[in-house]
């Protein structure tokens, strides 16, 4: 069974390499507690089933996720970008650190189904499953500029709890 | 004759990355088209033929792997070089995919050079 610090880890190497390749901009862990939001936030979600089952979030303010979305276009960060491009481009930035993570423990875990990101956008958004499940969190510096938030919410499935 | 190419995406936002890392890669195609879904992708491909497409699994209304199956049915995709782009990494899927009827596979997150050597010998 995967540890929470093992999860942790792949959570964290997954949004690097992700940043890396496709956002073009750097990532790190922050040693901040929470993010430093500005009055609105958007919330880029995915959820997963399988043995491990749960959602992955990604959370930061407007201001971060317009740099990301002009980044991942190859566009100025002054450009005008609209809502729907921007939280386009945090769902599939959603997706593709949930493919990462995915690719990462599916060899231990066996085969996990991922469905169609969502984002949405408003204060203090958090992702729930209730009682019982666990969480994992890294809080991500960008470029000494932003702070995001990784989050893989989650609970064993049928055959981890009982096998 | 040069070259076209689709992309088939259900986020715009990726068909513009997708767009940008093909030109990053150095190749180059005289007409590109998008396709929002694999139902808009096979409306167009009836059509007329497309070189090389570059396809996501993961889209509602159709999924990439449907969209291989019945494209591989159409006169005019007989000879078009489909390629799945996709976060899927199971090797089981990718085989299935490629039996389908996909001729490569490509992970994202991507870099141009994955493009370049998957596109290349397809192109020639």
């Amino acid at each position: 069974m995967m540890t929470t610090a093992c999860l942790k880890d792949v959570l964290l190497d997954s949004a690097r390499e992700v940043f890396e390749t496709m956002v073009f901009m750097a990532l790190a862990e922050s040693g901040e507690n929470s993010p430093a939001m500005g009055e609105t936030a958007l919330l880029g979600s995915i959820t997963f089933k399988g043995n491990l089952k749960g959602c992955l979030a990604i959370c930061c303010d407007v201001a971060c996720a317009r740099t990301i979305a002009a980044n991942m276009l190859g566009m100025d960060a002054s450009a005008e970008l609209g809502e729907a491009d921007i939280c386009d481009a945090i769902g599939e930035l959603a997706n593709m650190v949930m493919g990462t993570v995915k690719s990462r423990i599916q060899n231990e875990l066996g085969p996990i189904e991922v469905s169609i990101p969502s984002v949405v956008r408003g204060r203090e958004l958090k992702n729930s499953m209730g009682e019982g499940a666990s969480m994992v969190t890294v809080m991500a510096d960008i470029e000494g500029q932003y702070t995001a938030e990784f989050s893989l919410l989650y609970r064993s499935g049928p055959s981890e709890r009982h096998g | 004759m040069g070259k076209s190419l689709m992309i088939v995406d259900d986020s715009a936002t990726m068909r513009k990355i997708i767009m940008r890392t093909v030109r990053m890669s150095g190749l180059e195609f005289d007409r590109t088209e998008e396709a929002g879904s694999g139902v808009e992708a096979l409306e167009k491909l009836k059509i007329g033929p497309i070189d090389v497409i570059l396809c996501d699994i993961n889209m509602p209304e159709m999924n990439g792997t449907e969209m291989v199956k019945q494209a591989r049915q159409l006169p005019t995709c007989a000879g078009t070089k489909i390629v799945m782009v996709s976060t899927e990494s199971a090797q089981d899927l990718i085989n299935q995919v490629l039996t389908d009827g996909a001729n490569g596979y490509i992970t994202k997150p991507f870099t141009p050079e994955q493009f370049r050597e998957k596109l290349t010998p397809l192109l020639n």
